[in-house]
């Protein structure tokens, strides 16, 4: 039992490792190369070829600011939203959960292109509305720009940010806010000198890990940014990748690894403070509910505001893209425009034989790669949290390290690894990827799982008689089955939109969804991307709600 | 600074159903005492300590502490908490985890806008006297149990408040740990001018560390009094069962002659001590087992002896824990440790009159 238990450590060891170290040796080792995919030759031309260039510099600057300024705006939003959820007696906490469940459904790239077309410069939906209906001379807000990108940004990370903070304010202790009441301390008071300071270390956490994701976004930067001439890392990266006749994949290497370095040490700080975060958490003996604030006046405003909030995050994306994807060309919603709606977008999308195969493509990434990512998952937090051995620990932090792996920077790593294998250009590079890139998001859920079966419970089956079979029928696979389909579906939907991996290497033939709409978006085929747009928010909805059906068919017996 | 509530009430509705957490709660609780409110979980007692501190608003009624009414459901006034001026001890202690102890126990002082070396000296003074001198660096996560149970104490203190509030502070605490904390906050306490109300539901707890305790049911206080009063004179059934183990049996009342009452029950005649409970309603015998006496086999046979076998004996040290059966109803009594008796044996036992209660049903 030890003996096997210590050859699938190793197994999976050799795995993981695999999968996430190699794309990194390979990144670096290109980033030292000479040619432009050969290894080998090594020289630091490349490093002097990013970095004595002055005009990096800016993309760094806006970098910075984009990256910050969006982290910071989803996580004081989220800090607002979690406080309204957990402290006050806002109506409809309903909708609190929606806002964690559909950034599943609604793929990056498309919130994007919705934002684009409601308020680009030139034919913005909004924009034509203040032109057209209220007669300004010019378009008044542009969404090609900083702000713009990093309102939308923003917004896309909120509920990261949110599913970090929300359990924290939660499980907060109220007394410890009571307590600063009774010693002469008004609400606001104790707001500012014991709420915020116990919560620091979560609302610290998610501004980290927002940070860690801007880093890697690519869907925002390209599809806002790139008309207006503002580059980050990522999409730098993508130009230097896409532009020449050979790509230079050394010099993109070389811009990486500075993201990549400091993805890995800010994901380092974000596990120190989640860990440390422990000793601040206080967990009541009383089962008193935490105090109500009655928001009295102000909850009338606040809850329009969350409407809007709402409308915005879900309700717009999805009825711009329905909108545009009938009408033949932008313009103002009108009695005209109703009058010219057809479907000749949709035939377009579905007899475009290129649309096809991406979709075909998507689907068999998203469904088998899922498949086999929670499979390795449910070895992996098997081991984690059932064996501890040195070796399991060491399974442990290697399983953690690709959390902080911006896709477009290791799909470079891949690059330099697939070019020599049989497998460039096939689907099969980019299930590769795929699974080492997002497999921590398959193994958490898993691993709550697993932590939930206490070896008493497995026990205690046994000593009422169940044979090992029973045992895994009737306790352990019932209380693993939520992780599971949640691991599952967390994965069939991040792998059904994925962009930032597939823009590098998928070849013709291996398009994606995501991709075929970045190059829709590229070309200003609007009414043809939102056609595909909506089929594929269709199937991640189908895919979400059918995997929580069948969940739900295992639940406990009492549900 | 006495504390005096009037007509408080307080409801909440759970699944349909109305639950009375306060039901008409009249109270004056006494200056500078020790004052405990003991009852059964759900009875209540937090409620009411979280309606004097203003955590809670009731439905009706109104709180007066010392002059001034803090709460009035027909005047409309609602003192803020923060505006009370009263100390109180968290069950979870409530340490904020972000302090070090120096800034916990200052808390109450900086808010109240005092001189900075004034606030040092306070701070080092409440600290001493609950002895954690030199602790001022401490980070709060740091300490033991106990220790922040005085940090608790210190900061509810600092300010000197009338009025000290305590929410179950040493269910939190080990067995032995608790023993020592409870004779030693008694003295911290009595050491004072301060109102002190404790709410509890460990019956040891209320009797060592009040002057008066009143326990409550189902969002009512029924009885108020010294603890020796609620032990060993309970008016009420409940209270009796509530405060120690009591061999409850259901009398009727045969006569009542120079201040003796005499029952009859199934298990035999007694005579007790007067209740002032009329001849015909019904009434509860109340025997605790500690006042049950084995009848020695010389001599006269004394008052209130009855016959039995004993049923069973369970060894627990100072004491047997023993039944005896009489009739069909088991007794319970506490036999010597070095009892000659076993399981089986004829034995006769006695109860003093005035150990024997009568208490309404």
């Amino acid at each position: 039992m030890i003996k096997s238990q210590t050859k699938l450590t190793w197994v999976l060891i050799a795995i993981l490792a695999l999968l996430s170290l190699s794309p990194v040796v390979m990144l670096l080792l290109g980033s030292f190369s000479k040619g432009l995919v050969q290894l080998g030759d090594f020289t630091l031309d490349k490093y002097k070829a990013v970095y004595g260039d002055i005009s990096f510099y800016g993309i760094l600057g806006d970098t910075l600011v984009f990256v910050f300024f969006s982290a910071l705006f989803s996580t004081v939003l989220a800090l607002f939203l979690a406080y309204l959820n957990n402290r006050t007696d806002i109506p409809g906490k309903f909708l609190f959960k929606i806002i964690s469940v559909v950034p599943m459904m609604i793929p990056h790239v498309l919130f994007a292109v919705s934002w684009s077309l409601l308020l680009n410069p030139s034919n913005g939906i909004l924009n034509l509305i203040f032109t057209q209906v209220f007669g300004m001379s010019e378009s008044p807000m542009n969404i090609y720009s900083i702000g713009g990108m990093i309102l939308v940004e923003g917004l896309l990370d909120l509920p990261i940010a949110y599913l970090i903070i929300s359990p924290a304010m939660a499980s907060f202790d109220v007394s410890l806010e009571e307590s600063s009441r009774v010693s002469g301390a008004g609400n606001i008071k104790t707001l500012f000198r014991i709420t915020l300071p116990v919560l620091r270390p979560a609302i610290l956490a998610a501004f980290i890990l927002c940070i860690v994701r801007c880093l890697a976004s690519f869907a925002v930067p390209s599809v806002l940014g790139m008309p207006a001439n503002i580059t980050v890392l990522a999409t730098y990266i993508y130009k230097i990748t896409t532009t020449g006749l050979i790509p230079d994949y050394g010099k993109a290497a070389a811009t990486g690894m500075s993201i990549l370095a400091l993805s890995i040490s800010l994901i380092y700080v974000y596990r120190y403070m989640t860990r440390s975060s422990e000793k601040f958490i206080t967990v009541s003996s009383r089962g008193f509910k935490p105090s109500v604030v009655k928001l009295k006046g102000a909850k009338v405003p606040l809850f329009i505001v969350l409407i809007i909030l709402m409308f915005i995050l879900i309700v717009l994306p999805v009825l711009v893209l329905l909108y545009t994807s009938l009408v033949p060309y932008s313009m103002v919603p009108s009695a005209k425009a109703f009058s010219m709606m057809s479907l000749a977008h949709w035939k377009d999308v579905f007899t475009d034989s290129i649309s096809l195969v991406s979709l075909k493509n998507s689907l068999f990434l998203s469904l088998v790669g899922a498949t086999l990512g929670t499979i390795l998952s449910i070895f992996v937090s098997y081991v984690i949290v059932k064996v501890k051995t040195r070796s399991a620990g060491l399974l442990e932090s290697l399983s953690f390290l690709s959390f902080s792996f911006p896709g477009i920077v290791i799909a470079i790593g891949f690059m330099w690894l697939f070019v020599r294998t049989p497998l460039y250009a096939t689907i099969w590079a980019l299930l590769i990827g795929y699974i080492a890139t997002y497999l921590p998001y398959g193994i958490r859920p898993m691993t709550s799982a697993f932590i939930q079966i206490h070896s008493s419970l497995e026990e205690s089956s046994k000593v009422c008689g169940a044979s090992f079979l029973t045992t895994v029928r009737r306790i352990i696979v019932p209380l693993l089955v939520s992780g599971i389909v949640s691991g599952w579906v967390l994965m069939a939907t991040m792998f059904f939109r994925e962009l930032s991996l597939s823009v590098v290497l998928s070849r013709p033939g291996t398009e994606t969804l995501a991709v075929m709409i970045l190059k829709f978006s590229d070309d200003g085929l609007w009414g043809k991307l939102s056609a595909l747009g909506i089929i594929m928010i269709f199937i991640s909805t189908l895919m979400v709600v059918g995997a929580n059906l069948i969940g739900n068919k295992f639940r406990p017996e009492a549900n | 600074m006495e504390i005096r509530i009037t007509g408080l009430k307080k409801y909440y509705k759970s699944e349909g159903n109305v639950i009375k957490a306060l039901d008409d709660v009249n109270l004056v609780i006494p200056s500078n005492k020790i004052f405990t409110l003991l009852g059964p979980s759900g009875c209540g007692k937090t409620t009411l300590l979280r309606s004097i501190v203003g955590l809670e608003a009731p439905d009706e009624g109104e709180i007066q502490i010392g002059d001034t009414v803090v709460w009035s459901s027909s005047k409309n006034i609602f003192v803020p908490t923060e505006k009370r001026a009263l100390g109180m001890v968290f069950q979870t202690y409530a340490i904020w985890p972000h302090m070090n102890v120096f800034n916990n126990i200052a808390y109450p002082l900086q808010n109240q806008k005092r001189p900075k070396d004034e606030i040092e000296s306070r701070v080092r003074e409440v600290l001493k006297f609950v002895q954690l001198e030199g602790f001022e660096k401490r980070p709060a996560t740091r300490l033991s149990g106990g220790q922040q149970q005085r940090v608790a104490l210190a900061r509810a203190l600092v300010a000197k408040p009338k009025v000290i509030l305590f929410d179950e502070p040493l269910s939190n605490l080990d067995a032995k740990l608790r023993e020592e904390t409870r004779k030693e906050l008694r003295s911290f306490l009595t050491e004072l001018e301060i109102t002190a109300v404790y709410v509890t539901h460990d019956r040891v707890e209320a009797l060592a560390l009040s002057d008066n305790i009143g326990v409550m049911r189902s969002g009512k206080i029924i009885e108020i009094g010294e603890p020796k009063k609620i032990y060993f004179h309970p008016e009420h059934q409940f209270v009796a069962d509530f405060i120690g183990r009591s061999n409850l049996i259901p009398a009727s009342i045969k006569s009542i002659k120079d201040g003796m009452s005499t029952v009859t029950t199934d298990i035999g005649e007694f005579v007790c001590s007067d209740a002032g409970i009329k001849k015909g309603s019904p009434a509860v015998l109340c025997i605790r087992p500690e006042f049950v006496e084995v009848a020695s086999a010389e001599g006269p046979r004394p008052v209130n002896a009855v016959d039995g076998l004993v049923h069973s004996m369970v060894f627990i040290g100072e004491v047997y824990e023993s039944e005896i059966k009489v009739n069909d109803r088991l007794v319970m009594v506490k036999l010597p440790a070095d009892t000659k008796l076993s399981s089986g044996d004829p034995v006769t036992f006695h109860v003093k009159p005035e150990h024997c209660l009568l208490v309404s049903e």
